[in-house]
Formats: structure tokens, sequence, C-alpha cells
């Protein structure tokens, strides 16, 4: 359409009015986020030392070392087994949570206030309230797995393997899995009444009713939940960084967290930068189905 | 539904939901009880003692309410900025045809992905050479650069939603294209304004990796980092104290919550998920 011989007068000018207003926001993007993000590709090909920020041109050894170094396969591993498990809990009980909270009962909007709380909830807090549940000598957790007679002594929850890695799953999905409850809610009362009505005429039970209405109806707002959380988890830095600190040892330290460590406890910027290239590419591939899939939504 | 039934139901439900935020409410008891009462084995699970001293060391002796400025300040300073352009900027990409919106659009959504590890490396370094370390100017920026693609889209969404025939109509009696947006759209448009403002205060109050690696003096932290740096400098970690601080950096959030909730559901409907 732009610039076809015919445009009117007006459509030029309404084109101009529409740059215009697009301006202020090109000009901030392109210099915060455009120029840092190519900075970084050209900055992995360099050697950078943090405190002096001097360096020398490598090409692209800091790749070579990359590939054949065992961290970032390590790392990789590690993002993964936090994604999957984070994910899968946050969708098992978001879906769970969000049929419960479509019931009729009493104060349902309180109920619901409650339960998204988590979700709006500075990460910050909701690490040192969690570190404090899981304080081995006075946490309440450990103290109510012991009631309960799940175990006999405290547990050390996050100095050790794999109790770290279940506790920054469980954080995450005790901190996440609203996201899940407020789509598929919002997606749940859309459903039509009479495709149960139907269903039940059928003779279908409840679980029967579940697996062949309600299901097939979320699956299109599941597929976009979970490809935006998988893209969310993989990238998590404040959640981990702040429990764990990606320990014991590197036992929990995510592709996030290597990067920043890299770059600001070991001083190695160009390697930093070359790890959070690498990290981005990986990433690429959800992106690129979840930018297709809106995209294809909205033409 | 009979009453037995529906009252089950709702013990059932309840029970679920006091599960999941029990971290939050033992966030609250934690917070009023004194210490001497904390470190019993086992814990007394409603406080014997309810004490506001934490809250009242926290006002009194520590950095807390100068955090607390900081934040304030640069969750409003992001809020604005990041809004004002927004808006302008969806009206654009919605009502507008020129060359490069449709890419344009794209890329926004691509940033809106992008991890923020990413683009911290060179955000350091430019902030280094602007001579813009450790200040919240420097924090702004950086907000800005998840806080704009994320506000962008949502409004982008709210503004699909106000009909183009209302534009039409304001213009064929007279007003002028931003004649129109101001007294037709921008009405339309406010209830989306305010739950992307809403958004963005929030996305900037949790903030906590720019503000890790970009600050690194006491005169321009956050909340964030400033009460993680409470837990870490503190020989003997107050819990109690750590509890209270936590219950009053949530404040914003809890009055967002009483009063304009609506906006954040809203805001879910509109630009977070779509499908």
């Amino acid at each position: 359409m732009p610039n076809r011989p015919n445009q009117t007068t007006l459509e030029r000018q309404y084109a101009r009015l529409g740059i215009l207003l697009i301006a202020p926001t090109v000009v901030v993007f392109s210099a915060v986020i455009v120029y840092p993000l190519l900075a970084a590709i050209y900055l992995s090909l360099f050697s950078i030392y943090t405190p002096t920020l001097q360096g020398e041109f490598v090409g692209i050894d800091n790749y070579v070392k990359l590939l054949s170094g065992k961290l970032f396969w390590q790392s990789l591993g590690v993002t993964l087994t936090w994604t999957v498990g984070t994910l899968t809990l946050q969708v098992i009980f978001g879906v769970a949570m969000a049929l419960l909270l479509n019931r009729s009962f009493w104060f349902r909007s309180l109920a619901r206030s409650l339960v998204l709380f988590p979700y709006f909830l500075s990460t910050v807090v909701a690490v040192l309230v969690w570190r404090w549940l899981f304080n081995d000598l006075y946490g309440a957790l450990n103290h109510i797995l012991m009631r309960v007679g799940v175990i006999d002594m405290p547990l050390d929850w996050l100095g050790s393997m794999p109790n770290a890695m279940i506790g920054i799953i469980l954080v995450g999905a005790w901190k996440y899995f609203p996201f899940v409850v407020i789509a598929v809610l919002a997606r749940l009362q859309t459903i039509p009444e009479h495709l149960y009505e139907a269903a039940k005429i059928d003779g279908a039970g409840p679980i029967a009713r579940f697996f062949d209405v309600t299901l097939p109806q979320l699956r299109s707002v599941l597929t976009v939940i979970i490809l935006l959380r998988a893209i969310w988890d993989f990238k998590e830095f404040d959640l981990i960084y702040l429990l764990t600190g990606g320990g014991p040892v590197t036992s929990t330290q995510t592709l996030a967290l290597l990067v920043y460590k890299e770059a600001f406890s070991l001083n190695q910027m160009g390697q930093a930068a070359a790890y959070a290239v690498a990290m981005m590419l990986v990433m690429l591939v959800f992106m690129v189905v979840y930018i297709r899939r809106t995209g294809t939504k909205e033409t | 539904m009979p009453l037995l039934r529906k009252a089950a139901l709702s013990l059932f439900v309840w029970i679920v939901v006091l599960l999941v935020s029990f971290p939050l409410i033992w966030m609250v008891i934690t917070s009023v009880k004194p210490q001497t009462e904390l470190f019993r084995i086992p814990p007394t699970w409603l406080p014997e003692t309810v004490t506001f001293e934490h809250y009242w060391t926290l006002l009194s002796e520590t950095p807390f309410l100068l955090y607390f400025r900081n934040s304030v300040i640069l969750s409003t300073a992001t809020t604005i900025f990041v809004v004002a352009l927004a808006t302008l900027g969806a009206y654009s990409l919605v009502r507008f045809r020129y060359r490069g919106r449709e890419t344009l659009a794209m890329l926004v959504l691509f940033t809106y992905l992008l991890p923020s590890v990413v683009l911290i490396i060179p955000l350091y370094l430019m902030m280094v050479s602007l001579g813009l370390s450790n200040t919240l100017i420097s924090l702004v920026l950086a907000y800005t650069t998840f806080a704009l693609p994320y506000a962008l889209w949502l409004m982008r969404s709210f503004m699909e939603g106000v009909p183009p025939d209302l534009e039409a109509a304001a213009m064929v009696d007279g007003a002028s294209r931003m004649g129109a947006f101001r007294d037709i759209i921008f009405p339309q448009l406010l209830p989306g304004i305010i739950s992307t403002a809403l958004f963005t205060f929030i996305l900037a109050w949790n903030e906590y990796l720019y503000a890790l690696v970009l600050v690194n003096s006491d005169s321009s932290r956050p909340l964030t980092t400033g009460v993680m740096s409470m837990l870490i400098s503190a020989f003997n970690i107050e819990w109690s104290l750590l509890m209270a601080a936590s219950v009053m950096m949530s404040v914003p959030l809890i009055i967002i919550f009483a009063f304009l909730q609506s906006y954040l559901t809203s805001g879910f409907g509109g630009g977070a998920v779509k499908g």
C-alpha cells in the first residue's frame, strides 16, 4: 500500500502524522534496545576485563570456548530441568485452580484475589518469605513435614541437591501459576454451557466432560500460555539468583546466572556476552514459534 | 445447587486457597512476633504477643524509607515516560498506514520476549560511559528496555478495541486527526491506559537485576536491592525485620489489589495472553 502513485494528499499527510507519533518510540527503542542488542553481539567477539573495560579483539574464540567447555552445556541442562519442572507444575496447578475458582462458592472474588496475589508480588518478597519457610532450624516447612511424618529430620532445602532444584521449582510454581489461572479462568467463562448439557445428556461424567469438552476448548489458550511461560521461565534470573545463587556449587546455575557471574564476578565481559548471545539463540526457537502464532492470529 | 453441597465445595476451595496463601499469611504473622518468640521449636502458629516494634525499627533505624522513596520516584518516572510513549506509539501502529509498520510491531513483540541478561552488559557499559551509573536516571532508562515493549504491546490491543467509526464520525464533524484523538479516542482508551500504567508500575517496582548491576550506592538504591542488602549485611539474619520489610514493600500492591484490581484483569485479557 505505501507510496502508491495515486495516494491522495490526505493519505500522505496521515502517513506523515503516523510516523511523527511513532518517532519518539523508535528513537528510545533504538537507543536502549536495538543498539545494546547489536553491541552485545559485537562485544562477544572481544576479550574484556570488566573493572578496566580494556580488551582486545579475539574473533570467535569466546564461542569456541563456549562450545568446547562444559559450563555452557551444564547450564543449559540446568535451565531446561528448571523450565520443564516449574512449567509442568504451573500448568497442572493453574488449570486445576482455575477449574475450582470457576465453580460457584462463598466469597469467590476474595479467593480469586488471594490466589492471584503471588504473581504480582515482588520476587524479592517471595524469595525472602520462602527462605524463611525453608529455614532448616526454625522454618515452618520442615516443621510441618516432620509433624505430618513425611520426613524424620529437618531437610537442608537450599544447600544440597536435589533439594535445591526442587526448592526453586516449587517457589517458581507458586509464584507463576496464577498467570495460568487468570488466563484459563478467562477462557473457561466463554465455553458455552450447552456443550456441557449435551455431554451430560450423552451420559458423560465429570472427568469425561473435562477431557471431552473443557480440555479441547482450552487447547489454544494453553498453547499460548505454555509458549509464553516457557520463554519467561527459561530466562528467569531474580528468583533463582536470590534463592540459591546458582548453588550448591553450580547445580542450579541457569544460563541467565552464568552470564551474570561471568560478567560481574569473573569479570570476563566478552565471554559473558557470548554466553548471552548463545542463550538468546536457544530462546529464538520458542520466540519464533510464539511470534508466528500471535502474528497469524492478528491478520 | 443444594446449600450443603455449596458449603462443602466452599470449605474445600477455601482450604486450598489458604494453603496457597500460607507463605503470605506466615509473612504477616512473623512480622508481628517478638524476636524471642521467633526461635521457638515448635513455632507458635499464632503470635502469643503482637508487636509492631519491627516496623518501628525498620522505619527509624534502617535506610528503608530512603529505598522506598527511590522506588516511588523510579517507578513513577518509568511509568509516565513509558505510558506516554506507548499511547502515542500504539495509536500510530494501529490507526495509520506507512512503510515498516508491520516490521516494527514484530520487533516490539520480539523485544518483549528478550532476556534482560543479553542487554545488561552493553547497558552497563553505556551508563558508565555516559557517567550515569549509580543514578536513578540510569535505572529509568534500563527499565524502559522491558517496560516499553510490554506497554506498547498492551496498549496496541487496547487500541484495537476502540471502534474506528468513532474517530471517522468526529472527523466528518470537522475535527482534526489529533483533535479526534484527544476528544474521542483518549477517553475511550483511558481504562486501557490505567491498566497499562498499573502493570508498568508493578514491573518497575519489582525489578531486581538492573538495580543490582547499575546502582551501587544507598542514595539511589531501590527497595528490591536495598532490602536484599539488608539481609546480606546483617550479622544475624533478623527474620522478623525482613518480614516487616516484605509487608511494607508490598503495600502499593495491596492498595492496587484492593481498589484497582479490575484494571489488572482487563490487562490480562487484553495483551498479556491472546488466543
